[in-house]
């Protein structure tokens, strides 16, 4: 490792520019304020873009020479997801970070599609829709040329298929945010796609529009049965052409963030698809539960309300995925996050020790915060952690249209009522007796001090960490 | 003679939004797709394929539609609703419908 940040290249990564003679970050063609260290750090993981840069690795190159703690990695990190969106940068528990935006020319496209999905909660409605990558099914050449015709000049990147087989291989194979569908086909017509479709979940991810001259109620009832989005007669008319797209489209879109988001909470489940697919089992398992609330955030103005909720998630999701934990819950201004439920915790004092390292940074993260906003003259936020361990069922619960990765066992309970005692107490971390013994025999168990609980708490025994 | 062929408005619209040297290749398009399709036409109703003839009629009401040729689609959507005829009158009628249409379709995207 030579400790020094060697220049970025310059390059084009979806909407980021780097100017590396500016040191100057560009988003959509305009400067952005970043600070020099978070400069140093992107540079540093876009020359690297091609692995998972380890957190000592990226430390020493952006700090060299110096003894610096994760935190302040994560600080930075957490700056440039502010400005990049965050599925620019991955974390990979246990490894590191990554940049993910693919460099521009033939990647452009995919970049631009994550990096806006990434930033999909702040686009306006009304705005103009980004290009999307669609694929036209019809036999009829003079149909499908207009059609290809039409969308390419709505702005889209269009694919076409001149029969059932032929589309339903490129559906396979290759990532299509649409699919136009004619009915009357040969091999493969579009009923007898919209039934494959309907068979296949991972197909369920690509809304259809279908467009046919075929006459009718009954034959556009039976697309919609098997699962189309929406019908066009032919000749398609332009302006609902492009309604329709637009419509589908943006449904597609706030699926998609659905399930990033779903992703984000329980990233080992296995994918459910976008609709109907079954939910996944749950699981019994033993394990930890932390409960984390940020106190005092309610006195803020509203929009800095929001703003710093945000920012605390964000850093939050790094302290629990960065020990192997999965959030479960995101409710305000808390936070349940569960260690050694569905993927190994890491750290030879498994869930327990995890959570426990796991709240000691989010501490720290806090601390660091509240630096800041000493020096803006703001009010000091509070950190109230409990932990708990125990049974617990754990997985996948709702509908298949609306699902969250849920934790439910008394372990559950005792970590929230664990964080009410916290809160009571000023903030803090306090644990159960349960976290406490499981991590007997380890370095954590020297932090943790029995504390006194109120006579009817539900926790019959806790131990604070550290000196609170 | 095209305004009756054409419906106008159809076509300038067609135009309008897909642009006049597109169509100009659209027209082309229809102009080697077409004959394929009566001959399949013909084909199918001395094999007494109704699903063939239908298809066929079918793509050919399809396409008429897309460039206004209203009178072409009207011929080709009785095809495709009526069966397979006994003989092969209404397909040769259908036939020459195709070719005063794509004379005026093509004078029309030329001009």
């Amino acid at each position: 490792m030579s400790g020094t940040v060697s220049p970025p290249e310059d390059g084009l990564f979806g909407r980021f520019e780097i100017l590396t003679a500016q040191r100057q970050l560009r988003v959509d063609g305009q400067p952005v304020a970043l600070g020099s260290r978070a400069f140093d750090l992107l540079a540093v993981l876009v020359a690297r873009r091609d692995r998972v840069v380890p957190k000592e690795e990226l430390i020493g190159l952006v700090w060299p020479g110096l003894v610096v703690e994760d935190n302040n990695l994560q600080v930075q990190i957490s700056a440039l997801r502010k400005v990049l969106g965050t599925q620019a940068i991955a974390t990979v528990p246990g490894r590191g970070y990554q940049f993910t935006v693919a460099a521009a020319a033939a990647a452009a496209a995919a970049a631009v599609g994550a990096v806006q999905a990434a930033r999909a909660p702040e686009r306006s409605v009304g705005a103009a829709p980004r290009p999307a990558r669609l694929l036209v099914a019809d036999d009829n050449k003079v149909n499908r040329l207009l059609l290809c015709r039409s969308l390419e000049l709505m702005g889209h990147e269009v694919a076409s298929a001149d029969n059932g087989h032929t589309a339903l291989g490129k559906l396979r194979g290759e990532r299509f945010d649409l699919l136009l569908l004619d009915l009357e086909m040969p091999e493969l017509d579009g009923f007898a796609l919209l039934e494959q479709r309907a068979a296949d979940a991972a197909l369920h991810a690509v809304p259809v529009i279908v467009t046919s001259s075929l006459e009718g109620v009954a034959q556009v009832a039976r697309c919609i049965e098997l699962g189309a989005d929406d019908y066009l007669h032919k000749p398609v008319n332009p302006v609902l052409l492009k309604a329709r797209v637009d419509s589908s489209l943006e449904r597609k879109r706030l699926r998609d963030r659905q399930a990033e988001l779903l992703a984000r909470h329980a990233p080992d489940l296995p994918d459910t698809g976008q609709a109907a697919g079954a939910l996944p089992e749950s699981r019994r398992a033993t394990a930890t539960l932390l409960c984390a609330r940020l106190g005092q955030v309610d006195t803020l103005p509203a929009h800095d309300t929001l703003e710093l909720l945000s920012r605390w998630i964000t850093l939050m999701f790094d302290a629990v995925e960065g020990q192997g934990g999965l959030v479960s819950q995101i409710g305000g201004d808390t936070l349940v996050a569960a260690f050694g439920a569905h993927r190994p915790a890491g750290g030879d004092a498994g869930a327990p020790g995890a959570a426990l390292q796991a709240a000691r940074e989010m501490g720290e993260l806090v601390g660091l915060f509240n630096a800041e906003r000493s020096a803006a003259g703001s009010p000091a936020l509070v950190l109230s952690v409990g932990i708990a361990s125990g049974e617990v069922v754990a997985g996948q619960a709702g509908t298949p249209r609306r699902s969250a990765y849920v934790c439910v066992g008394t372990a559950v309970q005792h970590a929230a009522q664990l964080e009410a005692l916290a809160t009571q107490r000023g903030g803090g971390v306090l644990v159960d007796a349960a976290t406490q013994e499981a991590l007997s025999g380890h370095a954590a168990a020297h932090a943790l001090v029995p504390v006194a609980l109120p006579s009817r708490s539900m926790v019959m025994q806790a131990y604070a960490l550290g000196p609170h | 003679m095209n305004d009756t062929v054409i419906d106008p408005h159809t076509f300038d619209e067609l135009q309008a939004t897909a642009g006049a040297d597109f169509v100009v290749e659209l027209v082309d398009t229809f102009a080697a797709e077409a004959p394929t399709l009566l001959a399949e036409l013909h084909a199918a109703r001395a094999a007494g394929a109704a699903e063939r003839f239908r298809r066929a009629a079918h793509a050919l009401k399809s396409n008429a539609s897309t460039f206004g040729a209203s009178r072409m689609a009207a011929l080709a959507r009785a095809l495709e609703l009526g069966g397979l005829p006994a003989d092969a009158t209404a397909v040769d009628t259908l036939a020459r419908e195709f070719e005063t249409t794509l004379a005026a379709l093509q004078a029309l995207a030329r001009q």
